[in-house]
C-alpha cells in the first residue's frame, strides 16, 4: 500500500467516526429534552395552581378585611384588621387598636365608627366593633395543626396603598427573639410585610384565618404573627367575663438534671399567698402536665400559663419519685397581666352572652 | 575713617559747635518729629504693625515665662478641634441658601446645566423641569399641612412580653 493511500484511508475513518459522534449528542438531546418536558411542564402548572389558589382566597376574603383608622397622642394611624363574626367585631394588633381613640374602619369605600372593646397587651391582640349585623367575616382556622413550611398568605393594607396580598410559609414558632420571652408561642412566617398591616390575618389556603399578625421581623422581610387559638382563648374570655383572664397558680419552674417520664420541669419554688401555696405541690416535683397541655421543658410552661383563665380549676399532673399526682387549683390572676384591661367602651350587660359577673 | 585721628576729629567737634539750625527750627520741633514717626509707622504693612502690638501686649504679659510645650501643644490641639469641626459641621448648603436668596418666597428647581454636573438620584424627568420655580413656598406649606399621612403601624417586635423566669 503507498503512503498516500493509506492517509486518505484514515481521514475517511476519522470524519466517519466525527459524524457517527455528533449524531450520538443530537440523539442524546433530543431525548434528554423529552423526558425533562413533563417535568418542566409540571412546574409550570404546580405555579400557577399555587398562584390561583392563592389569588382565590384573596378574592374570598378581601371583603371582611379592613383598614382601621385612628388617632393617639402622636397623630392619626393606620392599620389593618378583619372581621370574625358577622356582629361586626374586628380582630386587630394592640398597636393598632390600644392606646387610640377615633376609630374608624373603611368598608366598601365608606368610613364606618368603631369601639374599641378589648385590648391585651399580653398576647398583643385588641378587638374593635362596629355596629353593624351584616359584616362579612373571616372563617376561623386552628394554628396547633400548622407545620414549619405551611403555605400561608395575609391581606392588609400597607402604607396608603389599597388591599395587598403577601404570600409565605411558616418559618418557626418561636418563644422568644432576642433574649426576649413572647407569653406564648409564636408562628414566625417568611412573608415580605410593609408598615400598615399591623394586624392583617394570617390565611391557610382553606381561607382560614390561623393567625393575627402583629410586627415585622428583619425589616420586613418577614413577620409574626399570634397564633388565631391565643387569640380565640383572649375572645373566649372577653365573652365570658367582659375582659382578657390570664391565670397562673404560682409555681416556679427549672430544668431538673434529668428528664423523668419525657419531662425537664422541675418545681423549683412554690410562692406563698398563690393559689399554688395549699395546693400540695412541692418542689422537687417534676411538671408533666397543665390542664391539656403536656409538659417536656421548662419553656412549655409559657404556653401552659397563656392558656389557663383566672378562676377556672387546672389540672396540674406532676411526678414525684416515680408517683404520677394530679393536684386541681384554682388559677389566680397572672401577675404580668394589665389589671383592669383597656376596656374604652364597656359592652351593656346584654352583649355578654353568659351574662357572668366580670369582678373577679 | 581710618584717615581720621583723635585730633581731626576734635578739630570737626569744635568747628560743628558753631553751626547754629536756622531760625524757627526748634519751633515746631516736636509736632513735626511725631508727623514723621506716624508717616514712618504707616509706611509698614499692617500684618507687621499689629504683629508688633501683639509682641509688645505679649511682653507686657511676660509671656516667655509661659510659653511651654504643654501650653503649645495644647493650643494646637484645640486649633485642630476647632478647625475639624469646621470642616466636618458644615453642610454644603451655599448653593440652596444662594437659590434661596436670589428667589424670595419660591423653590427653585437647577438649571439643566448645573444638574449635568450633579450625580442625582432623582429621575432625569424631576431634574429637567426648569429653571424656573415650580412652587411657591406657600403653597408647599399648605400641602404639608393639608396631607400630613398617618403613622402606618408595623412593630419590629411582637409587643408580647414575659419575664424571662419560666412560672405559671
Amino acid at each position: 500500500m503507498s503512503p498516500r493511500r493509506s492517509d486518505s484511508s484514515l481521514r475517511c475513518r476519522a470524519s466517519r467516526s466525527f459524524f457517527a459522534s455528533v449524531a450520538v449528542l443530537r440523539v442524546g438531546v433530543a431525548v434528554a429534552c423529552v423526558a425533562i418536558a413533563p417535568v418542566l411542564r409540571a412546574q409550570a402548572e404546580s405555579a400557577s395552581e399555587i398562584s390561583r389558589e392563592v389569588k382565590e382566597v384573596f378574592t374570598r376574603s378581601a371583603k371582611a378585611v379592613v383598614k382601621i383608622r385612628a388617632t393617639d397622642e402622636h397623630g392619626k394611624l393606620s392599620g389593618t384588621g378583619f372581621f370574625i363574626d358577622p356582629a361586626g367585631t374586628i380582630y386587630t394588633a394592640f398597636s393598632v387598636g390600644a392606646d387610640a381613640d377615633n376609630f374608624t374602619v373603611e368598608m366598601d369605600g365608606k368610613e364606618v365608627p368603631a369601639r374599641q372593646v378589648l385590648a391585651d397587651r399580653r398576647s398583643g391582640l385588641a378587638m374593635l366593633k362596629v355596629d353593624d349585623t351584616t359584616t362579612p367575616c373571616l372563617p376561623i382556622g386552628r394554628s396547633d395543626g400548622l407545620e414549619v413550611a405551611t403555605p400561608v398568605l395575609t391581606v392588609g393594607f400597607p402604607l396608603d396603598l389599597p388591599q395587598t396580598p403577601s404570600f409565605g410559609m411558616i418559618a418557626g414558632f418561636d418563644r422568644k427573639l432576642l433574649g426576649r420571652y413572647f407569653s406564648t408561642t409564636h408562628l414566625r412566617v417568611n412573608l415580605p410585610t410593609q408598615r400598615g398591616e399591623a394586624g392583617a390575618p394570617l390565611l391557610n389556603f382553606k381561607g382560614e384565618v390561623v393567625g393575627v399578625l402583629v410586627s415585622s421581623v428583619d425589616n420586613g422581610s418577614a413577620c409574626y404573627a399570634l397564633p388565631i387559638n391565643a387569640a380565640e382563648k383572649i375572645h373566649s374570655d372577653f365573652v365570658r367575663f367582659g375582659e382578657a383572664r390570664h391565670g397562673w397558680v404560682g409555681i416556679n419552674v427549672a430544668e431538673a438534671a434529668a428528664p423523668l417520664e419525657g419531662s425537664r420541669a422541675e418545681f423549683t419554688d412554690i410562692m406563698p399567698g398563690t393559689p399554688a401555696a395549699d395546693s400540695g405541690a412541692k418542689r422537687g416535683d417534676i411538671l408533666l402536665q397543665v390542664g391539656n397541655t403536656p409538659v417536656r421543658e421548662p419553656e412549655d410552661v409559657l404556653d401552659a400559663s397563656f392558656f389557663i383563665t383566672a378562676g377556672d380549676r387546672v389540672p396540674i399532673t406532676v411526678l414525684r419519685g416515680s408517683q404520677k399526682l394530679i393536684f386541681e387549683v384554682e388559677a389566680g390572676f397572672h401577675p404580668a397581666a394589665q389589671r383592669p384591661p383597656i376596656i374604652a367602651s364597656p359592652l351593656s350587660p346584654q352583649a355578654m352572652p353568659l351574662g357572668l359577673d366580670r369582678t373577679p | 575713617m581710618e584717615n581720621f585721628d583723635d585730633k581731626d576729629i576734635a578739630t570737626l567737634l569744635r568747628l560743628k559747635r558753631h553751626e547754629q539750625p536756622p531760625p524757627g527750627y526748634f519751633d515746631n520741633f516736636l509736632h513735626e518729629f511725631h508727623r514723621r514717626q506716624r508717616a514712618e509707622l504707616l509706611r509698614q504693612p499692617v500684618w507687621r504693625i499689629a504683629l508688633q502690638r501683639a509682641q509688645d501686649y505679649m511682653f507686657q504679659l511676660n509671656v516667655p515665662a509661659l510659653t511651654s510645650y504643654p501650653v503649645a501643644a495644647a493650643a494646637i490641639l484645640v486649633c485642630a478641634a476647632v478647625l475639624s469641626l469646621k470642616v466636618y459641621q458644615a453642610p454644603d448648603a451655599q448653593t440652596v441658601a444662594t437659590a434661596v436668596v436670589q428667589q424670595p418666597g419660591a423653590i427653585a428647581v437647577s438649571s439643566p446645566a448645573n444638574a449635568a454636573w450633579n450625580l442625582s438620584s432623582s429621575p432625569i424627568s424631576a431634574r429637567d423641569i426648569g429653571s424656573m420655580p415650580v412652587r411657591t413656598s406657600s403653597d408647599n406649606m399648605q400641602t404639608h399641612r393639608l396631607a400630613t399621612p398617618p403613622r402606618y403601624v408595623l412593630d419590629s417586635t411582637p409587643v408580647s412580653y414575659e419575664p424571662a423566669s419560666f412560672r405559671f
